[in-house]
């Protein structure tokens, strides 16, 4: 296990348009770590983690992701190490039945036969999902709780030490979100969540980094944050609905 | 009703580098579109061989591509692209009969009457291409259905072509989607071609899942989407908006490039 599985220096991002999405971003997280990255919209949250993956290469800056730069060369092992799972699940499932979206990633892998099944069958458990009754389901006919299971599943599967979770309770029904809540807790790979959910925040993650306009005004502890009502609202956030009663 | 589609509208962006007015772009955009239907007509109808005649229209497309600030680099892109469909048509046409020959391999013989048709048709559609390209560049697609709709076209007709643009858009988000899923889990369309591999059965299953379900996709959030526009009034036409009226300007150019036309076909 590497002591600081993501480290990042100094990344800027400006897209073709002009719009910058990051600025001098510096960032350290340790093994087993799970972290949340909160921010308005457009504060560049999804840009920070799609770099993550290599999906976004650094224009500026330096990304090390275990012991390997983010560069061209690495990036089939980089995205073996970090397993982005996106917002919205049906932008990640595309293969027919849900057997074959989940065993896409480690296929990549070069996995077959015996290994194969005993990956698939390990992730999917690991989510809840009962492996004889979903084998064959198609996966556009799935609910939206199950379509997230599936997705998480699909990047369990690829073994990833890192996870990175783009909003990973959009979309969810209060029962579904809680399941997710109580699967993330369960799970022991380093943990980035990008969220506007700040009560999931407050249950799951110790630290909570604040983006604002592509820049990290915050790094530090979660309850501390969050009951900053002034500081979250200079930020366009609000504070949590579990913390606004108190 | 239409949203902007960046990867297909490229007049909003670079491509324009100088917005100065000038006699080109201060027509109204339906003048535009029917002068280059015109010239589009003209340059299909000249009959073949008639090199002189496609040279001066030609240089009548030169002002336009000049006035119409069109990114170079953009337009030679496009042109490319079509340029590649347009080739395997016109492979065809050079394998005529009549005139003398002068090549030939067991039955296949290149002629020159098969030369001149190639070389014809060749000009036909660049100059057409061309002209057709500076239009689409440097005037939205929003714009130029507006225009089509001010031109009379049947609404219906101009619908259609609406809900294909629109189409395109879906098409492209929802590609870029699953491209960006599949990259985040190591899937290249570059093993495809690596014979060290063994998986290529396996990774050419996957592209041709990926297109089935993209046109599944695609499909569901079109009528989605045609259901969102059905909620908000959309009765199958698109909207008609106040245009502007044809100018002087826009009179006297019809005129010139008509009067052009005849001069330089009869001549």
């Amino acid at each position: 296990m590497h002591h600081n599985p993501i480290s990042i220096k100094n990344l800027s991002h400006v897209y073709p348009d002009g719009i910058r999405a990051l600025h001098g971003i510096d960032l350290e997280i340790a093994a087993t770590e799970r972290v949340a990255l909160i921010g308005a919209n457009g504060s560049g949250k999804s840009t920070l983690l799609l770099h993550l993956n290599g999906i976004l290469m650094p224009q500026k800056g330096e990304i090390v992701v275990g012991e390997m730069p983010l560069r061209s060369q690495n990036l089939t092992d980089i995205r073996n190490f970090v397993g982005l799972v996106f917002q919205n699940p049906d932008d990640q499932l595309f293969m027919p039945t849900v057997w074959e979206d989940v065993a896409f990633g480690p296929m990549n892998q070069g996995w077959r036969g015996k290994d194969l099944e005993v990956r698939i069958a390990e992730a999917m458990v690991s989510v809840g999902l009962d492996l004889d009754k979903y084998r064959q389901r198609q996966s556009q006919n799935l609910s939206g709780g199950e379509k997230k299971r599936v997705a998480i599943a699909g990047v369990l599967a690829m073994q990833p030490q890192i996870l990175v979770f783009d909003e990973p309770s959009a979309q969810l029904d209060p029962r579904s979100r809680r399941q997710l809540i109580q699967l993330l807790q369960t799970l022991p790979e380093t943990q980035l969540i990008a969220t506007h959910d700040l009560d999931l925040v407050l249950e799951l993650c110790d630290r909570t980094i604040v983006l604002s306009e592509g820049k990290i005004v915050y790094d530090g502890n979660t309850q501390q944050v969050l009951r900053d009502r002034e500081f979250l609202l200079a930020h366009s956030l609000e504070l949590p609905l579990s913390l606004s009663f108190l | 009703m239409l949203l902007h589609i960046p990867l297909i509208d490229t007049c909003d962006r670079k491509s324009s580098k100088d917005d100065r007015p000038n006699i080109w772009t201060n027509l109204t955009v339906h003048t535009r579109l029917l002068c280059v239907f015109l010239l589009v007509f003209a340059i299909a109808l000249t009959p073949m061989g008639r090199w002189g005649t496609w040279a001066v229209y030609g240089v009548i497309t030169l002002p336009i591509l000049y006035w119409s600030h069109v990114d170079l680099q953009i337009l030679g892109k496009r042109m490319a692209i079509e340029s590649a469909f347009m080739s395997v048509i016109l492979l065809g046409t050079l394998f005529r009969d009549g005139g003398e020959v002068v090549w030939q391999w067991e039955g296949i013989r290149i002629t020159t009457q098969g030369l001149i048709v190639l070389g014809s048709v060749s000009i036909r559609a660049l100059l057409s291409l061309l002209l057709l390209n500076i239009l689409t560049i440097s005037i939205s697609v929003p714009l130029l259905l507006q225009a089509l709709v001010t031109l009379r076209m049947p609404p219906l007709l101009v619908s259609i072509l609406a809900s294909m643009y629109r189409y395109m858009g879906v098409l492209t988000n929802e590609f870029n989607a699953m491209r960006r899923a599949a990259t985040a889990r190591n899937f290249a369309p570059r093993h495809l071609c690596d014979r060290k591999r063994d998986d290529r059965p396996w990774q050419r299953q996957v592209l041709g899942n990926m297109l089935g379900m993209l046109f599944i996709r695609t499909y569901d959030r079109g009528d989605r989407i045609y259901q969102a526009m059905l909620a908000r009034g959309y009765q199958g036409v698109p909207t008609i908006h106040e245009s502007a009226a044809m100018g002087w300007r826009d009179r006297i150019a019809l005129g010139c490039l008509i009067l052009l036309i005849l001069f330089i076909s009869k001549s």
